[in-house]
């Protein structure tokens, strides 16, 4: 797994202990729970974070189909993004940065950095894997702890179709990837 | 009051306020005696299940109650149905087999036979 990868999934593992500790007896100095506004951040920055990677693409590629994926992220990050920001604002929350949203926007700077060195098909090929290793790993997360930890059904429906929208990228990538070898 | 209230409800029903959201960017030809309408949900990045008994004449429509834009578009170039969230799309079945998939997400697709 790469270094912006790892500290993804580190950043996930993170969710992933305040959420058990949250529901286990109060300890000694218990961490905070992550909560609904945590959730909504986190998966916003997720958003943002690969609509900003399919621009790059935009700019970098020359192959049809990897742009045309790239099109396909911009469109959908976008249009889930702008969902996310509408029901948090019916809903009267503030998304809160945290450290798994931190480490996320971090993590994703340094990919863009190493991507940037990159051009023609070994862009391609790197930009296309990092989406298949990055799906992975939200749609983890999304099912693993921000799905089961959110409180309000509303995010958590959209979070639900979030995930079953995130899975067919994934699902895309790898063909993507597979054809780019 | 009551006419306050009545005629807002006379403004929302001339401006299709009350009315079903669903908006059509396809032609939508008026059916005919003896042809049905077959309605294919779109939810969830998935077409719904096909229908089945479908003959030449009779109506496809695809609604699209997904968050996202999708499309029913012809394999075969025949047709290309934009469907923006919220929105239904329709064609006249003609006899054969309909492969179909979504141009903004090539992962979904979907066969229909008409007979």
């Amino acid at each position: 797994m790469n270094k912006p990868l790892l500290a993804l999934a580190l950043a996930f593992g993170i969710a992933s202990v305040a959420s058990v500790q949250a529901q286990t007896p109060p300890a000694a100095s218990p961490a905070p729970a992550i909560n609904d506004a945590q959730i909504a951040h986190i998966a916003y920055t997720a958003g943002v974070i690969d609509v900003t990677a399919a621009k790059q693409a935009l700019q970098r590629s020359h192959n049809r189909a990897v742009r045309a994926f790239a099109e396909e992220m911009q469109r959908d990050h976008t249009a889930v993004n702008e969902q996310a920001l509408a029901l948090v604002k019916k809903l009267g929350v503030t998304p809160q940065d945290n450290p798994t949203s931190q480490s996320l926007a971090s993590g994703a700077a340094d990919e863009q950095k190493k991507l940037a060195t990159l051009s023609g098909s070994a862009y391609d090929k790197a930009y296309v894997d990092n989406e298949v290793a990055y799906h992975k790993t939200v749609n983890g997360a999304l099912s693993g702890t921000l799905i089961p930890s959110a409180q309000n059904a509303e995010l958590k429906s959209l979070l639900e179709t979030g995930l079953k929208l995130f899975q067919s990228h994934q699902m895309h990538a790898e063909h993507l990837a597979q054809s780019l070898k | 009051m009551l006419r306050t209230t009545i005629l807002l409800a006379g403004l929302l029903a001339l401006t299709g306020g009350i009315l079903p959201a669903s908006t059509s960017n396809a032609k939508r030809p008026a059916t005919t005696p003896g042809h049905h309408v077959h309605v294919i949900v779109i939810d969830q990045m998935q077409y719904g299940p096909m229908p089945t008994d479908v003959h030449a004449g009779d109506i496809i429509e695809w609604a699209n109650k997904d968050i996202l834009e999708h499309s029913a578009t012809a394999r075969d170039g025949h047709f290309d149905v934009d469907l923006k969230p919220g929105t239904s799309g329709r064609i006249t079945a003609t006899a054969g087999t309909l492969a179909f998939f979504c141009k903004f997400h090539p992962t979904m697709t979907g066969t229909l036979v008409v007979k």
